[in-house]
């Protein structure tokens, strides 16, 4: 039970860690305005289009990796256990 | 205890002591899933501890103190070190990935529009706000006994008075919400009190409508607090409750 929600932190702070600093880069036009949420620039590199990929998965990553730890796989046991009548 | 039973001080290995073999220490998974004999667990553990706790002990060249501790070397600073490392780190990585924005210097001569103290602060500004507690008695014919300021500044008394007689009202020794769940959820209470009121103090920026943010700002608090004490009265059901409050039997009394 421990180890799932360790990792479940793991995913939501090492993946947010890393789609916040992408989205610092990429999404935040000027501090004033909106931050982390901006809209990106237009005239984007090869390499800032990898980063914006990068940057919406990591932040998917996040979400979904510390909803799988802590309730798709808690979830799964049960039913699991539920099926097997223990 | 016989005295011909234990010649040699060196753990028993081979099963028969209460220190059981390496190869037939139960697992953490096993401890967990394990249900019955809970007090001959905590018995097990407790005195394995003691007993690894003597054998390094008689090992160890140091001097024999009278103070049961870890040396500060290596154990403290390793964990120490670790810990610093990696905090030093994270603030190198963010000052240089995220590079702090440099704003425009501050222009003595203008009032800013928007004056707020600093956000460790907001809930005591928020108590600024309280103007609509403030009571119209009629026996000074509709005039309040004091004015609005003040009465914020006392409500700052109030507030930080209450939490000074917290722990003369609780002097438990629970070191778990859940052995505890009203003084729990006091505590959640004030935590929640504390996001409200200073969400009120920044009320012209919050997007609710003024009067309902005021209400809510007290009535979240007590609602959290409820649902707080339902769910760790729900959790004292749970194996763990047995276990915490074995330990909590065992700690010396106050």
């Amino acid at each position: 039970m421990a180890d799932e929600f360790a990792k479940g932190l793991g995913l939501l702070t090492g993946a947010g860690l890393i789609w916040m600093v992408l989205a610092g880069w990429y999404k935040t036009p000027s501090f004033s305005g909106a931050q982390l949420t901006g809209a990106p620039p237009s005239d984007l590199s090869m390499l800032g289009e990898v980063a914006l990929i990068l940057l919406e998965s990591m932040f998917w990553l996040a979400i979904f990796g510390a909803l799988l730890f802590w309730v798709g796989v808690p979830l799964g046991r049960e039913l699991y256990a539920k099926v097997e009548g223990e | 205890m016989a005295d011909d039973e234990h010649t040699d001080d060196a753990a028993r290995t081979d099963g028969t002591g209460i220190v059981p073999p390496d190869d037939e220490t139960p697992t953490w998974r096993e401890r967990k899933e394990r249900t019955t004999g809970l007090s001959r667990l905590t018995y097990e553990y407790f005195e394995r501890s003691r007993r690894e706790d003597q054998d390094l002990r008689e090992e160890s060249d140091y001097v024999e103190r009278d103070v049961l501790a870890f040396p500060v070397w290596p154990h403290e600073l390793i964990r120490n070190l670790a810990l610093t490392s990696f905090f030093v780190g994270m603030i190198f990585f963010l000052a240089s990935t995220l590079p702090p924005h440099l704003g425009a210097p501050a222009n003595p001569s203008q009032t800013p529009s928007i004056i707020l103290p600093d956000w460790y602060l907001y809930w005591s500004f928020g108590l600024l706000k309280l103007g609509p507690l403030n009571p119209d008695l009629a026996i000074l014919g509709g005039e309040k006994l004091m004015a609005d300021r003040t009465y914020g500044v006392v409500a700052n008394l109030v507030v930080v008075g209450f939490i000074a007689i917290v722990p003369f009202l609780n002097k438990g020794s629970a070191r778990r919400p859940v052995e505890q769940p009203f003084w729990a959820s006091v505590g959640v209470m004030g935590v929640v009190f504390a996001v409200t009121i200073s969400a009120l103090s920044m009320k012209n920026l919050v997007p609710l409508d003024s009067s309902l943010l005021f209400d809510l700002t007290f009535l979240v608090p007590p609602i959290a607090g409820a649902i707080t004490y339902a769910v760790l009265k729900t959790m004292r059901e749970g194996y763990m409750y047995d276990l915490n409050r074995r330990y909590y039997k065992l700690r010396p009394p106050k």
